[in-house]
């Protein structure tokens, strides 16, 4: 009955540009939220557990991965 | 059973029956009024923005209606929830805090 109304491209601009910036902004907060950095934590903190439990054979051991 | 599966078939036809024109009548209206901006109407928007931005230097600002002026208001309000609709879309709910 009514016919469709012709949106002005700089509102369609607007909203469309507001939901991708919401999608965007919200990606870039989950990239730093404390479950982002912990995970990373423990990851770091497993890498340097493997290099102490290196550090530690070639001490008991006294020979090195590539000399094994 | 039998009727059980038949019930179910006559819902679902029937509830197909009562979206089909409605779906028709959004699509109708959808496709012109919330088709994203296309490339090609880069230059009117940026025609507009001088327009806003001259209007905003020369004053001329002030001599709108109070009725413009809020419809002005109600649109801009209206393209900012967008923002929020995407918020929604990302996390998946519409909770916002995790209380």
């Amino acid at each position: 009955v009514v016919p469709p109304v012709q949106v002005s491209p700089l509102i369609k601009l607007g909203r469309y540009s507001a939901l991708l910036l919401s999608v965007a902004y919200r990606e870039s907060q989950a990239l730093q939220s404390p479950e982002t950095q912990a995970e990373e934590e423990r990851r770091i903190a497993a890498e340097e557990e493997k290099k102490q439990d290196e550090l530690k054979r070639i001490a008991r051991t006294g020979l090195s991965d590539d000399e094994l | 059973m039998k009727l059980n599966n038949k019930l179910r078939i006559f819902t679902l036809h029937a509830a197909v029956a009562h979206s089909k024109p409605r779906l028709a009548t959004f699509w109708h209206y959808a496709k012109v009024e919330l088709v994203p901006p296309t490339p090609a109407e880069i230059p009117t928007v940026i025609q507009i923005l001088k327009k806003i931005i001259s209007s905003a230097q020369t004053g001329s600002f002030k001599q709108l209606t109070v009725k413009e002026a809020l419809l002005n208001g109600l649109v801009a309000t209206e393209a900012w929830m967008w923002f929020y609709v995407g918020e929604i879309i990302d996390k998946h709910g519409i909770i916002g805090y995790n209380v």
